[in-house]
Formats: C-alpha cells, sequence, structure tokens
C-alpha cells in the first residue's frame, strides 16, 4: 500500500480573462492551437504540499489566499496551470456549501448521485443509505429537493454521505461553520474517530480552536504562496500574530517622534537589537534592555509594558514604580534592564515597548516597540498563565496537593 | 468499469428528469413528435398536395415518418447537449467527475426516447398497412450505432465550444433549420433539379434518412460507399468531438 496519498509539487494556478465575448474567442483560439492561455489572475503560486496517509493537515490563511483552489486542484475539480498533482487513493470532498448536490433532486437522490460520482454500486449504496440517513439526521427533509434545505441540512446531508463513504482522504472546505452546536460536536467527533483510525484529513478552517484539535500540521498560504509549513502550533500562531499585527498597524498609523531630550539609543530582547520580532517560549525567561541618552544628563525614567499585539495592555510597569534609578554608565547614557523569569504570557504574539519620561516621570518623551512572539503548547485560554492549583477531592475529604 | 456505470446512472437520471412534473410522463416523447408529424401531414398533403415521385412510391406520412424521426432525434439530442455543461456549472466548480458524461447523458437519453417513438410509431404504421418493412427493423435499428456516434460527436464539438462562445446557442436554432431542410425528409432526392441533387451528399444526415427509407420503405437505394462514408463520417465526427472536449476540459471551469 501506498503511504504517500498527495504529491503535489510547483501547483500553480491562473485564471484567464474573460470579462468581454471577444476574450473568450481569443483564449478558444490560443487553447485550440494547444498553446496555455494568457493568464491573468494568479491565485496560486508554486506550492508543494504531501500527504501521508495518516496525517491531519489543516490549511489556513485569509480570505482569498487560495486555500480552497489550492484544495480544488488536489480533488482534481480544477486543472492546475504550472506543476502537477498525483493522488493515490479514494478522495472524499465536501468544497463548500452544497458541494456537488442538484437543488431539484431530493436528498435520497443526490446520496444516490454522490455515490455514483464516488463509483459506489447500487449494492454497495443499499448497505450504507440508512447509516446516511440516519448520520444526517434530516427526518423527512431526506425526500424533499435539496433546494427547500436550510444551509445546515446541507452540510449534515453532504458530512453523511462523506462519513459513510470512509474515503483514504477526507478534504473538508469550511463546512463544520454552518452546522449547529450538536452537529458540529458530532462531525468534530466522527472525524476524531477517523483520524485514530488511521485516516488522513485536509481541512481548511478559520477556526483556530478547530485546526488545532483536528491537525497535527498546518500550511498557511498568503496571496496564494506558502508563507509556513510545518507543526500546528507554530503556524496557527505564527498566522494570528501577523494577523494581529496587521490590524494593529492598520488602527494606529504611525506616530511622530518627539523625543529630544531623552532619546532611546538601543532596545534589546534577550540581547538582540535587531528589528525583527523575537521568540520565546512559555515559562522562558525574559529580559528586557534600553539605552538611554540624555541630553542635559538627568536621570530618565523608564517604563516596560507588554501589550498584546491588537494593542490590549498586558503589564507595564516603570522604574519610578519600583523605586530603582537606571545605571548610569556614562555621562549622560542611562541604562535600564528587567528580567521576567518564567515568563507567564501564554502563546500568541505581543508588542514589548519601552517608554521614555522626564526626571518626574510626567513627560514621555519617546517609545519603541518591539514584536515578541511567544511559542509554546498550550490550549489555555486568555493573555497569561496565573499560578494556579487544583483543589482535588479524595474519598468526600478536602485533600491538597501543593 | 466505474465510469460506465456513472454514464448509466446519469442516463437514467436524465430520463427520469425529462418527464418529471409533466402529467403524461413518458407520453410526451411520443406526443411531441406525434403533433409536429400531425401539422407535417396536414400541410404536405393537404394543401401542398405532397407526393413522394415514382411508381411504388410509399405513401407521403410513412415517408415522412421514417425521415423526420430520426431527426427529431438527433436535433433535440444537439439542443440539450449544448447546454449540458452551462446548465451543469455547480458541479463541474464542485465535484470532480468525467465531464463526458454530462453530454453523454442529455444526447443518450434523447435518442433512446425517440427511438422508442420511433418503433412504437412504425408498429402502427405496419399494423395500418401502411408498408412498412418490420422484419427489417433490426437492420434499421443497426443504423442508428453510426448515427448516435454522430449524434455525440457533434454534441461533444457544440458543448464544449458553448462553454467559450456563448452565442452559439442563440445560433443553433438556425443551424439546425438549415441543415434540416438541406436533407431530404421533406422531399425525396428525385423531386429535386439534376444538377442540385449531388448538393445533398454534403450533408452527412442525408445518407442517414435515406438509408432508413430503403431499409424500412424499401424506397431509393443505399450503396456500400454511401455506408462506408456514413461509417467514417460517424467515426471522424466522435473522435473529433472526442480529442476537442479533452483538450478544452482542463479549463471549463475557468470560463463557466
Amino acid at each position: 500500500m501506498n503511504d504517500l496519498l498527495v504529491s503535489a509539487s510547483g501547483l500553480g494556478k491562473s485564471y484567464p480573462k474573460a470579462h468581454r465575448p471577444t476574450d473568450r474567442l481569443r483564449a478558444l483560439g490560443r487553447l485550440l492551437r494547444g498553446r496555455d492561455d494568457h493568464a491573468s489572475q494568479t491565485v496560486l503560486h508554486d506550492v508543494s504540499l504531501e500527504v501521508r496517509r495518516g496525517e491531519s493537515i489543516a490549511v489556513i490563511g485569509e480570505n482569498g489566499a487560495g486555500k480552497s483552489t489550492l484544495l480544488k486542484l488536489v480533488t482534481g475539480v480544477l486543472t492546475p496551470t504550472a506543476g502537477k498533482v498525483v493522488v493515490n487513493g479514494k478522495i472524499g470532498a465536501l468544497l463548500e456549501l452544497g458541494a456537488g448536490f442538484h437543488p431539484e433532486y431530493s436528498g435520497r437522490d443526490n446520496i444516490a448521485l454522490a455515490a455514483a460520482l464516488y463509483g459506489l454500486s447500487s449494492a454497495e449504496l443499499g448497505e450504507r443509505l440508512a447509516e446516511i440517513i440516519d448520520f444526517a439526521d434530516i427526518g423527512p427533509y431526506i425526500d424533499e429537493p435539496v433546494k427547500h434545505y436550510s444551509s445546515g441540512m446541507v452540510v449534515r446531508l453532504g458530512f453523511a454521505i462523506v462519513a459513510a463513504l470512509k474515503p483514504d482522504l477526507l478534504i473538508t472546505d469550511e463546512v463544520l461553520a454552518v452546522g449547529d452546536e450538536s452537529f458540529q460536536k458530532k462531525c468534530i467527533r466522527w472525524m476524531e474517530d477517523y483520524l485514530g483510525g488511521g485516516g488522513t484529513l485536509l481541512l481548511v478552517s478559520h477556526s483556530m480552536y478547530h485546526v488545532q484539535k483536528l491537525c497535527r500540521r498546518a500550511i498557511w498560504l498568503n496571496h496564494g504562496q506558502v508563507e509556513q509549513y510545518g507543526d500546528v502550533f507554530d503556524v496557527t500562531q505564527a498566522y494570528l500574530a501577523w494577523n494581529e499585527r496587521k490590524q494593529a498597524v492598520a488602527e494606529q498609523g504611525s506616530r511622530p517622534k518627539s523625543g529630544l531630550e531623552f532619546q532611546i539609543s538601543r532596545f534589546e530582547i534577550n540581547g538582540d537589537a535587531g528589528k525583527q520580532p523575537q521568540l520565546v517560549a512559555l515559562g522562558e525567561r525574559l529580559r528586557l534592555r534600553a539605552n538611554i541618552s540624555s541630553r542635559d544628563g538627568r536621570p530618565p525614567v523608564v517604563m516596560f509594558g507588554l501589550a498584546r499585539a491588537d494593542g490590549t495592555p498586558v503589564y507595564g510597569v516603570s522604574s519610578e514604580m519600583d523605586a530603582v534609578a537606571p545605571s548610569n554608565p556614562g555621562a549622560d547614557s542611562y541604562v535600564a534592564e528587567i528580567e521576567f523569569d518564567n515568563l507567564g504570557l501564554l502563546p500568541g504574539s505581543y508588542n514589548v515597548r519601552v517608554h521614555v519620561l522626564d526626571s518626574e516621570g510626567v513627560r514621555l518623551f519617546e517609545t519603541e516597540e518591539r514584536a515578541l512572539n511567544v511559542r509554546g503548547e498550550s490550549r489555555e485560554f486568555g493573555l497569561v498563565r496565573l499560578p494556579h492549583r487544583w483543589i482535588e477531592f479524595s474519598g468526600g475529604q478536602h485533600d491538597r496537593h501543593d | 468499469m466505474s465510469r460506465l456505470s456513472l454514464a448509466t446512472h446519469f442516463v437514467r437520471r436524465e430520463l427520469r428528469e425529462r418527464y418529471r412534473g409533466s402529467f403524461t410522463g413518458f407520453g410526451w416523447a411520443l406526443l411531441q413528435p406525434l403533433l409536429q408529424l400531425a401539422i407535417y401531414a396536414f400541410v404536405f398533403v393537404q394543401i401542398f398536395k405532397a407526393r413522394v415521385p415514382g411508381a411504388d412510391a410509399p405513401g407521403y406520412v410513412p415517408f415522412l415518418v421514417v425521415g423526420m424521426w430520426p431527426w427529431v432525434a438527433f436535433s433535440d439530442a444537439v439542443v440539450r447537449s449544448t447546454t449540458a455543461l452551462q446548465d451543469n456549472a455547480a458541479l463541474i466548480g464542485k465535484v470532480a467527475l468525467p465531464r463526458e458524461v454530462l453530454v453523454l447523458a442529455p444526447c443518450a437519453a434523447s435518442v433512446l426516447l425517440h427511438l422508442g417513438g420511433f418503433v412504437a410509431i412504425l408498429v402502427a404504421l405496419a399494423a395500418s398497412g401502411q408498408g412498412v418493412q418490420l422484419s427489417r427493423l433490426p437492420l434499421a435499428l443497426l443504423l442508428y450505432v453510426p448515427m448516435f456516434a454522430y449524434t455525440l460527436g457533434i454534441s461533444l464539438i457544440f458543448a464544449s465550444l458553448q462553454v467559450f462562445v456563448r452565442d452559439l446557442v442563440q445560433m443553433l436554432a438556425q443551424l439546425l433549420t438549415l441543415m434540416m431542410f438541406a436533407a431530404p425528409i421533406f422531399y425525396d432526392r428525385a423531386s429535386l433539379p439534376l444538377r442540385y441533387q449531388g448538393w445533398l451528399d454534403l450533408n452527412p444526415f442525408t445518407a442517414y434518412v435515406e438509408g432508413f427509407r430503403y431499409l424500412l420503405l424499401g424506397h431509393g437505394q443505399l450503396e456500400i460507399s454511401t455506408l462506408l462514408i456514413l461509417l467514417a463520417t460517424a467515426a471522424v465526427t466522435l473522435a473529433l468531438g472526442h480529442w476537442l472536449f479533452r483538450r478544452l476540459d482542463p479549463h471549463f471551469e475557468d470560463f463557466l
């Protein structure tokens, strides 16, 4: 048995320009002569992907990043403009809402159609029909035309069919978002069983909760290209960080600098003074250091702050509050350094800021900000891990575990 | 193998769908050409006093039936197949399937339905003593094989071109009318002035009309050379249709 279910290399997809009838005619002429059509809109560029049996991979990214296009290329609905896809094994795909359903046909007829498309004989379908109808759980609607279904019912039916087919590779595109709570749970339970039984999953979702729950690896697409591919926690955190930062930038714009009397000459995170985001692990040590030049040689008040990348403040403290004075190695240069042991920030992306105020701590002169990514595997909620302990009951008695 | 069962599934579905919601169901397959035949028979026999030339020529009604039923099958199949890809755009964008099946289904359904009607009316004509040679019906049915191949070829060509050139379906009615009158369906080859008679052979459907008349009514000739050209035309058309479809298939989704 071949373990490599999907092998795609250098995949690219471009859509032709087809606004005017003459464009279509010209495209037809070019295609008939065996030449490639002039592409105008590139949706996917040079994407390579391998899916092995038993893997679970999430595809994440913004709207229009090319996620659905990638799945369609893998299922064979679309033909790539560049590169190629080799698929071994049977694919069950739920692409978008109402995938492959004929609106005029009843649910039952659509089940038959889907089964025929999947290559089931009518005898095999007969064995599974009851199971499908039971899983979909849409009652008498099964004999109504699909056009009368609610979007949730369409998804129920679609998922029920795919579940009964037990494909080698299951591909779903943002379908969980539509079902109600109980059906979502049912689907997730089914998918977990399926993965536990050696199934393979390729999932598009905007819910990082689903992604982290179901997938072990993730591929992040950005403008049709692979931005990052790897462990699901790393990739989702990087993606969320990027997103939050983008949002923050859009909200703030740039702030003018005003510092004259006091200026930040250097800002280090764990000894690094570069501009790129710094990475620390959950529970590691974080050391911030700022060099400040003072025009008049007066000591500044220095404040360090941590904020979530979207701007939500987490913690801030100044040298004045803690009654410490920045050290003074040179005549008009000062150094402030602070250390957080066992950093409690949960995985995600943050901004670290240093503010310089005058000696009285009244007037703000300069602020510098750098990105900080905290990584680690954690499904805790919120911003910080607060020190805690669980009180357990045993034999009706209060028992403390410290 | 699974491709074949898929094709049967689609054809069955098409047959069932076609008359769903109409009161008479499959009856329409018979009723529609019968009504058409009644109109034509009235106009040609009662008003134009049309007669088939020749000493032991068949009556005009069987003459018309034998030419017209295969034509109705052909034109109905082509009209329905031309928009088949467009009509199934939702399916094409979301499910991986061999798309030839989408064209094959309406094409095969039309030919099958009208074949049923054809056999029924031939039996009725023979029973009313109209000189139809039912013993040669199996041979006539054999002629449906190349006719189906030819029809499917044309359907594949039109369906794939329609995806790119949406005007095609508008022109189709005119094209088919032209082709119908350019075949000896309402008239006999012998009724044409001699210098125009040869032109009829340019129309691939002429051979089918005359072939059916020869087989079922004993009217006219069916030369071996004509039969060979007919078979070759059917094979080449199907091959061309298949090639064209294959070449454009990867790009359908982009233009639908």
